[in-house]
């Protein structure tokens, strides 16, 4: 296998985490922790790669409580695995990442992945509890079962989007949510850039809820405003009714799940550089009018626009007013500009933890912000 | 304290905000969980982020311990000084910065009371939603110390998931900010790694929140029943339906009566064996659909009478008894300590059956009042502090109700912390390697760990202690008895 143009000499796959632990320890190189392999373009190349951890063998659903409204996977357990499981109780672990359903769970959360339902929370919202495996074959364990935990650090969060730099996810628990009762997306095409951005200004100063709400557009052509609420029948159509006057097409069951299919098709054509620009809602419009990517879907509830750029030369430019994470390039382009372009104390914090956990660099060396 | 020590941080916080008088320290020994004392040597006013890392800075020259403190209402010993050392006292840092009602976020000051945050921020239609039960006292940067929950976190979740970025001081003084308003983790999650580090990484000086719109409607509901089984069954099937209230709290009959006999009356059933209390909360349309839902699982689980409030005042008054249950307890019980432990929330008709035996056997009244949506227990355990047997008794009960629930899958805190109260207990739920890797993130943060020592890490656990002596102090020493529990005495949760 190649992965950022290094041959990568051997793979192993473990079935269970002890043998995870063991092919770990016993590991002398370089190791790259890969699941369905849907990120493999979000990080810095990586610096040396000798043995992939394939983790798709590790994909059982270990324990599933319906009436706990808790599920405990391995990490290579794949989103729609879990979704499947969960859909005959009328259950969901609310995430829709751009990398689907054949996305493993432990990749969405080495990736801090997230989709357009980010509205309502990423991954990091809803795992309960995690396991993983130390880069010398030791296991530990962080947070546990219960949906309500403050008992000991919660290093959950700091493994989620440490891009396998810092351990190896091995099992996640999540909490989990109840299917919406009811789901409906309202879609409006508008000619005009300055009347979306009006349109948004209304959702946001007024008392909608949405649990997406994107705004899809390109340099020249129109731009469309997806909003999506999730409530109960009788709020969701109170939701839409309140909604600022535009020509909206409200769609609903197997048209809309198609309809943002359609979307994370369009958002895996976008690029060949994918910039994820971090501001404020109300600066979706500014931030787009002052980097002219080529096309663009904002988080527009978040506050986050993906920009699609021909290239990585705007970076340094955005990054002097917002951050900016490089979401998808082609390998000489993440070759020339940091992913993560993190700074000053924050970015020595992070080159210590890494130091700390990982002194020999041989968990995905260079991916995270120690490549930068 | 040496007189030149005062003096510098005098030069750093003016001569008026340094409190070194013995007799004026002893207000700040302890914290609410008042069982663990420590007296600090000084404790410091600090006004801005400037002042703050000047005062860290003297901390470390002269290698003294420090920490940060609020208003002192945490309920696991977090803000004790249990080393002595420098007390860094937040609460004239309590300014509200910014409010943002398009974003829907504020900038606050650590000092800034919880409970002000909404007031101010609701004639604009938001609030902010973690409403730990010491709102009207506690601060918000203690708040995110220790990830601090409350009733509505069973729907709004938990302190972490409403910060969005905070600018803090680490351990040598450097002052840092992390994170954004969008919440959007650039790197790597240092603000989540932060929150609920209950003051051992960092001081947090400046804290972005989210807001959240006002709701449209509320709906609050009682449930009476005579059996705990059933009570708690409800609990489990509202659950397991796939409703999430905005709050479902639990109050047991010796509740129930204490609150009754209180000026907390809240006209609760006097012959029901436990209750519960239900708030619904969201869009005007649908809420009424939805509450009668919760009603007909109620009924199915034989509850004798379900009241739905009917407007504002007989909401509040339900309310009233579940937020003054714990101070109505002292018409009852002389003292009592506040247990916190979580269990799945499908073994709590077991747990409670077992928690009544042990009460039973080891003599001593418990009380049950507590978050019963997310599995968070409260037992209360009623005692007279003026026998010396009640006092040993309680440790024992206490430790028994904490195995119980671990043993039931559980977790040692739902939002008390860990800090210098069930630090000997952590053994219980984690293994020395879980351990080990919590020292390593924290020795990134706090490498001396002159940042809040003593807290958190069992006293074996040499890991807490990286790089310098592990000596325990003798108050923690004379305490160690008492470390095998749990809770305070006479608190106003």
């Amino acid at each position: 296998m190649i992965i950022d143009g290094i041959s990568v000499g051997r793979n192993v796959r473990p079935e269970t985490v002890a043998e995870l632990a063991s092919a770990i320890a016993d590991e002398t190189g370089a190791m790259v922790p890969m699941g369905s392999g849907t990120q493999m373009e979000f990080g810095n190349p990586l610096r040396a790669a000798d043995c992939v951890l394939d983790l798709s063998g590790l994909s059982r659903i270990t324990t599933y409580n319906p009436a706990e409204l808790t599920i405990h996977v391995e990490a290579g357990a794949t989103l729609g695995q879990i979704q499947s499981a969960l859909a005959p109780n009328k259950q969901a672990l609310p995430l829709d990442p751009w990398n689907g359903p054949s996305a493993t769970i432990g990749g969405i959360a080495a990736a801090n992945a997230q989709g357009p339902m980010r509205a309502i929370g990423g991954i990091r919202d809803w795992i309960i509890g995690m396991t993983v495996v130390h880069v010398d074959g030791r296991v530990s364990k962080t947070g546990g079962r219960v949906v309500k935990n403050v008992t000991g650090y919660d290093l959950a969060k700091l493994y989620t989007g440490s891009l396998g730099s810092l351990t190896v996810i091995a099992e996640i628990s999540f909490k989990l949510k109840a299917q919406f009762p009811k789901t409906s997306t309202a879609i409006a095409e508008f000619q005009n850039f300055q009347d979306a951005l009006a349109v948004l200004g209304g959702i946001r100063k007024s008392p909608l809820q949405p649990i997406a709400c994107e705004l899809v557009g390109g340099a020249g052509q129109a731009n469309a405003i997806w909003i999506r609420f999730g409530e109960h029948p009788a709020a969701v159509a109170w939701q839409n009714a309140q909604l600022p006057s535009a020509d909206w097409s409200v769609i609903e069951g197997d048209l809309e799940s198609a309809a943002w299919e359609r979307l994370r098709l369009q958002h895996a054509k976008l690029g060949p550089v994918v910039i994820r620009v971090v501001g404020l809602p109300s600066e979706t419009g500014t931030m787009i009018e002052q980097f002219h990517p080529v096309s663009w879907i904002a988080h527009a509830a978040s506050g986050i626009v993906l920009m699609a750029f021909d290239n990585a030369d705007r970076v340094p430019h955005i990054r002097e007013h917002y951050p900016a994470v490089i979401e998808r390039a082609p390998l000489e382009m993440r070759r020339s500009v940091a992913t993560f372009g993190v700074r000053g104390t924050e970015k020595r914090l992070i080159q210590e933890m890494k130091q700390k956990f990982d002194p020999e660099a041989r968990l995905n060396p260079g991916r995270h912000i120690d490549g930068e | 304290m040496r007189a030149e020590i005062i003096e510098k941080l005098r030069r750093v916080v003016g001569k008026d905000a340094v409190v070194a008088d013995e007799t004026e320290l002893l207000v700040y020994e302890c914290d609410a969980l008042a069982i663990f004392k420590h007296k600090p040597d000084a404790v410091v006013f600090p006004e801005t982020t400037e002042q703050v890392s000047g005062i860290v800075k003297v901390a470390c020259e002269y290698g003294l311990p420090f920490l940060p403190r609020g208003a002192g209402t945490g309920l696991s010993g977090g803000a004790m000084a249990a080393e002595g050392g420098i007390i860094i006292e937040m609460q004239k840092m309590n300014r509200i910065l910014k409010i943002d009602t398009e974003n829907r976020i504020a900038i606050v000051q650590p000092g800034v009371v919880n409970l002000n945050i909404t007031q101010t921020t609701a004639p604009l239609g938001l609030y902010y939603a973690p409403d730990p039960s010491s709102q009207q006292a506690c601060t918000i940067g203690g708040n995110v110390a220790e990830n601090a929950g409350g009733p509505h976190c069973l729907k709004y979740g938990m302190t972490t998931n409403h910060i969005l970025a905070i600018e803090v001081v680490l351990a040598n003084g450097e002052i840092v900010r992390l994170g954004n308003p969008a919440g959007e983790s650039v790197g790597m999650d240092l603000v989540g790694t932060i929150v609920g580090s209950e003051g051992t990484f960092v001081i947090v000086t400046e804290i972005t929140i989210r807001l959240l719109p006002k709701p449209q409607a509320v709906k609050t509901l009682l449930a009476a029943y005579h059996s705990v089984e059933a009570c708690s069954q409800t609990v489990s099937d509202i659950i397991g339906a796939g409703i999430v209230p905005a709050a479902l709290e639990f109050v047991d009959d010796k509740t129930i009566h204490a609150v009754e006999a209180s000026v907390f009356k809240a006209g609760y059933p006097l012959d029901a064996r436990a209750a519960l209390l239900i708030e619904l909360d969201g869009f005007q349309d649908g809420i009424e659909e939805m509450s009668t839902a919760i009603s007909e699982i109620c009924r199915k689980n034989q509850a004798y009478e379900v009241r739905v409030a009917k407007n504002d005042q007989e909401r509040a008054q339900l309310w009233l008894g579940r937020k003054g249950a714990f101070g109505a307890m002292g018409r009852v019980s002389p003292d009592m300590i506040v247990m916190d432990a979580v269990i799945p929330r499908t073994r709590l008709p077991d747990v409670l059956l077992e928690v009544d035996r042990l009460s039973e056997l080891h003599g001593l009244a418990v009380a049950n009042v507590f978050h019963a949506g997310d599995g968070n227990l409260h037992p209360l355990i009623l005692f007279d502090s003026r026998y010396p047997d009640q006092v040993e008794r309680i440790h024992k009960l206490g430790e028994a109700i904490m195995r119980v629930c671990v043993d039931a899958g559980g977790a040692l805190s739902g939002e008390h912390g860990i800090g210098i109260e069930k630090k000997e207990f952590m053994g219980l739920i984690f293994n020395d390697t879980d351990l080990d890797v919590m020292g390593d993130v924290k020795s990134v943060f706090n490498p001396t760990a002159m940042l809040n020592p003593s807290k958190i890490f069992p006293s074996r656990h040499a890991c807490s202690e990286i790089g310098r002596s592990t000596t325990t102090s003798t108050a923690a020493i004379g305490k160690r008895v008492e470390a095998m529990l749990l809770g305070g005495s006479r608190v106003d949760h």
